[in-house]
């Protein structure tokens, strides 16, 4: 962004500038990259998340030109479909999984008790995955049985969404198998820059600090045996950031958090 | 475009309480959740539908506006600001980065690009007779609007109500970009005060 502030004003003080920015923020100019850069600015940042409320609510009475289009009839279905799934009475993927792999259907045995773990579970996933969570679910469900249709059931699922936008980018479904084996799914294509590496990173509470899990390609899928590692726990948390080629050079994250999720009991 | 009736209405519906929705939704009710929905949902196709332009993409953006706005009606915060506003900012987020994120993908579709840019003249020319239209509904923020140059003022309803880019704003009033910069720029700090 060029900033010529050849004006008489005198008005180049920092919280202008700020506040300038705040502003292109909520009239949609900032680039995507911009607008992603200040987004993670913002959590941290009070008066920058003012500056933003603040443009939020001056601006608000432009929504007012816009005319009002009439939804098609489906999509409240849809939203109030992506609501139920949010609820204990009719978990998501829990559900689709059953269905959808008939060796493991047996009604008999899902349990109260696994629905209630993931409801518990949702709660804390409220924070986390936000806006891309319907989303994300549906497609976890229907990669699950796209990819393997004949596996054991899986244990935990994870779906890894990109912290600002919640798009979701990977899925991670965890086997019962004697290699306690994890497949990482690409949902698509990453981008990373040229001099940068994804790496795979987990924790669980009570966890020192995260266990590297090794680098990842973008848009590839991976096996990876945590049969070192105790046994995954509801809640673990899987990480991707960016780090040197290499990998992180201390054994830790370094770089920004690319995509982020928490294991999830499915069964 | 013929004025649609609904501008004559407030800005503020007073008989819906939006914060209440709000507070509602976070308990789990999803009766004030529909009713929320219809009370707005009409509104936010239309924002989400002129930024992203593609039906099918609005209404997947105003389907996870409102899942979110469900799991995260708890974490609405009133003291920085209303509860619609905060709606509004939840769509708009989404249908921006959906338009920011995806046109560094187009570029490299060669023929996309093209089929973009026609159908972005296209509008550009239908709206240089179309210009946008204030009302009073909008209270001071049409008076601080209406005190810019119309350029000015273009700038700042392309980029909110169409989710232009700065190069896009460029294309369609024909100007240089450092200049849309700068007029972008000024008409901030103009609006800033005036609404002081």
């Amino acid at each position: 962004m060029t900033a010529s502030h050849h004006t008489q004003l005198p008005h180049p003080s920092p919280p202008e500038d700020l506040d300038t920015l705040a502003g292109e923020y909520v009239l949609g100019t900032l680039t995507g990259a911009q607008r992603r850069a200040l987004e993670q600015r913002m959590v941290h940042d009070r008066a920058l998340q003012q500056a933003v409320d603040k443009w939020h609510t001056r601006l608000l009475p432009l929504n007012q030109l816009t005319d009002p289009v009439t939804p098609s009839a489906p999509l409240w279905a849809r939203i109030d479909a992506s609501v139920q799934a949010l609820q204990p009475a009719a978990p998501a993927i829990a559900k689709a999984i059953p269905t959808t792999a008939p060796a493991a259907h047996n009604p008999a045995s899902a349990p109260r008790i696994s629905l209630k773990n993931w409801w518990s579970n949702l709660n804390l996933w409220r924070g986390l995955a936000g806006s891309g969570f319907a989303m994300a679910a549906v497609l976890a469900a229907v990669l699950v049985t796209r990819v393997a249709p004949q596996a054991t059931t899986p244990q935990y699922m994870v779906v890894l969404v990109a912290p600002q936008d919640k798009a979701p980018g990977w899925v991670i479904q965890a086997s019962a198998s004697a290699r306690r084996e994890i497949s990482l799914i690409p949902l698509g294509v990453a981008e990373v820059p040229a001099d940068k590496a994804l790496e795979f990173w987990t924790k669980a509470d009570g966890w020192n600090g995260p266990v590297s899990l090794g680098l990842v390609k973008p848009g590839q899928s991976l096996q990876i045996a945590l049969d070192k590692l105790p046994p995954l726990q509801p809640n673990q948390l899987f990480e991707l950031t960016l780090e040197p080629p290499t990998g992180s050079p201390i054994g830790k994250p370094t770089g920004p958090i690319q995509f982020i999720g928490r294991a999830v009991k499915v069964i | 475009m013929e004025p649609s009736p609904l501008h004559a209405e407030p800005e503020h519906p007073g008989h819906f309480d939006y914060e209440a929705a709000l507070a509602a939704c976070a308990a789990g009710d999803r009766v004030a959740f529909r009713r929320l929905y219809e009370q707005e949902a009409p509104r936010l196709l239309g924002v989400a539908l002129r930024i992203v332009r593609q039906r099918a993409l609005a209404e997947d953006i105003v389907h996870d506006a409102c899942v979110s706005v469900w799991t995260r009606a708890a974490s609405f915060d009133a003291s920085r600001g209303s509860a619609r506003g905060w709606i509004y900012s939840v769509v708009r987020n989404l249908a921006l980065n959906t338009v920011r994120n995806e046109s560094r993908h187009v570029a490299v579709d060669e023929e996309t690009t093209q089929a973009l840019e026609a159908e972005m003249s296209m509008q550009a020319y239908q709206e240089t007779t179309d210009t946008f239209e204030l009302h009073a509904s909008m209270g001071r923020l049409q008076q601080c609007l209406e005190a810019l140059d119309p350029a000015r003022r273009s700038c700042v309803l392309h980029a909110y109500l169409e989710g232009c880019s700065h190069s896009e704003i460029a294309e369609r009033l024909g100007a240089p970009l450092g200049t849309v910069k700068s007029w972008i720029q000024r008409s901030l700090s103009s609006l800033r005060e005036c609404m002081a």
